[in-house]
C-alpha cells in the first residue's frame, strides 16, 4: 500500500512537466494549496464514484455528448476534404468551458470548499463557473478585465443573474492575463474556503494536466463518433488556441495516432505589429516563466509580458498552455494564425452555409479549415472544433456585419428605456 | 569570509530594518536618491525590486509602482547600472528582488553574475521554488558568485518542505506575516506568529518578517520575535504622500523605538 502510494506520488511529480514546459513556479505560499489540489485531483481521478457523478452531470446537465456534425455545405465551400464540426457550442452555457467547470466544481465540493474564484476573458469560462456554482450551491467570484467587461457584456449580465460577483480588473492590459493575476492573488488570500477554478490548460501544476483531462471528453467523443460515421480515424483536426483548453481537449486522445494531423490556430489580430495580435508562436517565439508555468509567451527581449489583441476575447492571451508548447517543439501540432478580418468572414460563412453561429474564437478555426481544406482529398476527413457559440459576440459581430441596422436597434432600445 | 549580510546581523541593534524600493519608481533618479536617503536615515539593508509586468506576489501599491516604472522605460540593465553607480556610497547590503521571468530571460548565469558585479549581496526570486527546474542552476551560480539566495516562507508549509527549505536557506529567512500579497495592513495573523515560532525552533539563521508592516507599533511587536523587519508598501505610500523626507522620518522613528528597547 505504502509502496503504491509512493509510486503514485512519484508519478505525480513526473507529470509536473511536459517536456521542458509547465512546472509550478509560484511563491512558496501557494505551494501548500497546489499540493492539496493535486493530491485531491489524483485521488478522485481514480475514484469510480467521482467519475460516475461527473459522467452523469455531463450527460444530464451539460448536454453531452455534443453532436459531431457532417457539414456538407461547408465541405462544398472548402473544395477539399470532408468537414465535420464538433459542436461544443451546444453545451450548457454555450461552450466547452462547462466540461472543465463541472469537473473542478465537483472536486472543489469534495475538498470542502464553499467558494469558487475564476478569471474570464470572453466570459464563457466565467459563465460556466457561475453556472456550476449555482448548481452546487457555492459562491462564485469572477475576475474579468475591464476591457473584456465592455466587449462581452451579455455574459456579464448572465453571470450576475446566476448569482456570481463580477470583479472588474483594472491592472495592466485589463484583459485575461490580468484577470488571472487578480484571481490568483485573491486565491492566495482565501485559500481555506476557496477553490481557484482556472479555466484554461495553463498556470501552475496541476492545472494544465487537470484541465486537459476534463476537456479530453471532446476528443474521446469525436473518436467514438467518427468511428460510427466513417469507421475510421479523422485525418485532420483543427482548433483555435488561446490558452489552449479546447484544442488540447480535442487533440489529446489523438496524440498517439500519428497519422492524424493536428492544427492549432492562434489569433493573428490586426496584423504582425506589437500588441496587434496574440501569436505566441510567430516569428522568434519567446520562452518564459509567467503565471506559474514555463511556456511560450509574448514577451519583449527583456522578459516583460507584452499587450495582446484579438477580436475574440478568448484568444486574447499572452501565454500558451505548456503541453501545447511541448507538442509544438516535437512537431506534433502545427500552429498557424487567422486574422480578425478572416475570422469575421468565417463567422458569416458558417452562419450562411450551415445555420450555425460560432463564437468568434471558433470562427478562427473555421477560417483556417476553409484555408487548408483544399490541400486534402475528398476522401479525407477533417474535424473542426466549434468550441463555443456566437451569441455572446452579438455586439461585436453586429457592429461589423450590419452596422446600420444594429445602431438603429441600439438607439431605439436606449430611447425606449429612457422615455423623455 | 562573512558576507555583508552576516555583518548586519552581528550588530547589537535588537531589530534591524530592511526597506524596499521599486527601481525606476517614480523615475530612475528618484529611486536612486531614495536608496541613499534610506541608508542615511538608518536602514540596515535595502531590497531593490527590478520591475516586472506581472508581479504575482505583490499587492496594489507595489504592482502600481512596477507598472509606472516600466512605463517610464525601466529595464533590468538600467536597474543594474543604477545600483552600480551608488554601490560605493551605500555602506549597507543591497538585495535584488525580482520575478523568475526576468532572470530566466537574461539567462540565470548572466543575471546572477551581473547582479554580483554591480555590488548586491543577495537575491530574492519568490517564484523560483527550490524544487523546480532551473533552481539548481540558479543555486550553482549564486555559490559561484558569492551571493546569498533568500528564501521566502509562509505559514501553511508542510514540515518536510519547511525542513528542506531550511537546509538550503542562507543569509536570513524571510517570513511573510500573512498568507497573501504584499501591502500595508494592520495587526499580525496568529497563524503567522505561530509559524515564526515554528521556524525559529528549526532554523539556525536570523529571521526576517515582512508583508503588511505599516506602523511603528507593528515593528515594536516584532522586537525579540524576529531579527529583521521588512517594510515595503507602507514606505511607497509614505513616499507618495510626502516624498523621501516622509520615508526617512518613519525609518528614524522606527529606529528610535528599537533603540529604546535594545
Amino acid at each position: 500500500m505504502k509502496q503504491k502510494r509512493k509510486q503514485r506520488s512519484e508519478a505525480v511529480e513526473e507529470s509536473r512537466y511536459f517536456g521542458d514546459y509547465g512546472g509550478r513556479y509560484v511563491p512558496e505560499m501557494l505551494v501548500p494549496a497546489l499540493e492539496e489540489l493535486s493530491g485531491a485531483y489524483f485521488h478522485y481521478r481514480e475514484s469510480q464514484e467521482f467519475q460516475k457523478e461527473l459522467e452523469n452531470l455531463r450527460k444530464n446537465y451539460a448536454g453531452r455528448p455534443t453532436p459531431l456534425y457532417f457539414a456538407e455545405n461547408l465541405t462544398r465551400l472548402g473544395r477539399g476534404c470532408k468537414i465535420y464540426l464538433k459542436l461544443e457550442s451546444l453545451c450548457q452555457t454555450g461552450a466547452h468551458k462547462i466540461n472543465n467547470a463541472l469537473g473542478q466544481a465537483l472536486l472543489a465540493r469534495k475538498m470542502g470548499k464553499s467558494c469558487l474564484v475564476a478569471e474570464t476573458g470572453a466570459g464563457q469560462h466565467g459563465l460556466a463557473t457561475a453556472a456550476v456554482a449555482a448548481r452546487f450551491g457555492l459562491r462564485s467570484r469572477i475576475f474579468m478585465g475591464e476591457v473584456d467587461i465592455k466587449r462581452q457584456y451579455p455574459n456579464v449580465f448572465f453571470m450576475k443573474t446566476m448569482g456570481a460577483e463580477i470583479v472588474p480588473v483594472r491592472d495592466g492590459t485589463k484583459t485575461l492575463k490580468d484577470a488571472v493575476n487578480a484571481a490568483l492573488k485573491y486565491w492566495i488570500e482565501h485559500l481555506k474556503d476557496t477553490h481557484y477554478l482556472l479555466g484554461s490548460a495553463v498556470g501552475p501544476f496541476p492545472y494544465p494536466l487537470m484541465v486537459r483531462d476534463f476537456q479530453s471528453v471532446i476528443g474521446q467523443e469525436v473518436k467514438a463518433q467518427i468511428k460510427i460515421y466513417e469507421n475510421r480515424l479523422p485525418d485532420v483536426l483543427v482548433a483555435c488556441v488561446g490558452g489552449g483548453s479546447n484544442s488540447i481537449g480535442l487533440f489529446y486522445p489523438f496524440l498517439k495516432d500519428k497519422n492524424v494531423r493536428l492544427y492549432g490556430v492562434e489569433a493573428g489580430g490586426r496584423g504582425p505589429g506589437r500588441g496587434e495580435n496574440a501569436r505566441r508562436l510567430g516569428k522568434n517565439p519567446r520562452k518564459g516563466i509567467v503565471q506559474g508555468y514555463k511556456s511560450y509567451f509574448i514577451l519583449d527581449h527583456e522578459g516583460q509580458v507584452q499587450p495582446t489583441h484579438s477580436i475574440s476575447a478568448g484568444l486574447d492571451y499572452a501565454g500558451l498552455g505548456p503541453e501545447l508548447a511541448d507538442l509544438h517543439d516535437a512537431g506534433r501540432i502545427c500552429f498557424d494564425q487567422v486574422t480578425d478580418t478572416e475570422a469575421l468572414s468565417a463567422f458569416k460563412t458558417l452562419c450562411q452555409a450551415e445555420g450555425i453561429i460560432p463564437a468568434l474564437e471558433s470562427a478562427h478555426a473555421v477560417a483556417y479549415a476553409l484555408k487548408i481544406a483544399r490541400k486534402f482529398s475528398r476522401r479525407q476527413i477533417m474535424v473542426v472544433n466549434i468550441s463555443g457559440r456566437g451569441d455572446k459576440d452579438l455586439f461585436i459581430a453586429a457592429k461589423e456585419l450590419d452596422n446600420e441596422g444594429w445602431m438603429r436597434f441600439l438607439k431605439e432600445e436606449v430611447n425606449h428605456g429612457q422615455p423623455d | 569570509m562573512a558576507s555583508r549580510i552576516d555583518e548586519v546581523f552581528s550588530k547589537k541593534k535588537k531589530l534591524k530594518i530592511m526597506t524596499h524600493v521599486v527601481a525606476g519608481y517614480p523615475d530612475l533618479e528618484t529611486s536612486q536618491n531614495l536608496i541613499l536617503a534610506m541608508a542615511e536615515a538608518g536602514a540596515d539593508m535595502i531590497e531593490v525590486q527590478i520591475p516586472f509586468s506581472d508581479p504575482l506576489a505583490d499587492g496594489p501599491t507595489i504592482m502600481a509602482a512596477n507598472h509606472k516604472a516600466l512605463q517610464n522605460g525601466l529595464t533590468p540593465k538600467l536597474c543594474l547600472k543604477m545600483i552600480e553607480e551608488i554601490r560605493d556610497e551605500v555602506k549597507i547590503p543591497l538585495l535584488f528582488m525580482t520575478y523568475a521571468n526576468l532572470a530566466y530571460t537574461m539567462g540565470l548565469e548572466r543575471f546572477v553574475s551581473e547582479s554580483a558585479a554591480c555590488g548586491v549581496s543577495g537575491l530574492i526570486i519568490p517564484d523560483l521554488p527550490f524544487d523546480e527546474r532551473g533552481y539548481d542552476d540558479y543555486y550553482f551560480w549564486l555559490k559561484e558568485c558569492n551571493l546569498v539566495g533568500i528564501q521566502v516562507l509562509s505559514a501553511g508549509l508542510s514540515l518536510p518542505r519547511l525542513k528542506k527549505l531550511l537546509k538550503i536557506a542562507e543569509g536570513f529567512i524571510y517570513i511573510t506575516l500573512r498568507v497573501g500579497v504584499t501591502g500595508a495592513r494592520e495587526g499580525m495573523e496568529k497563524k503567522s506568529a505561530d509559524f515564526i515560532d515554528q521556524v525559529k525552533a528549526y532554523a539556525g539563521l536570523p529571521l526576517a518578517a515582512g508583508f503588511g508592516i505599516s506602523s511603528v507599533e507593528q515593528i515594536r511587536s516584532l522586537i525579540s520575535r524576529v531579527d529583521l523587519a521588512v517594510i515595503g508598501s507602507h514606505l511607497i505610500n509614505l513616499f507618495n504622500s510626502g516624498g523621501k523626507e516622509n520615508v526617512q522620518e518613519f525609518i528614524k522613528e522606527a529606529n528610535q523605538v528599537i533603540e529604546q528597547l535594545s
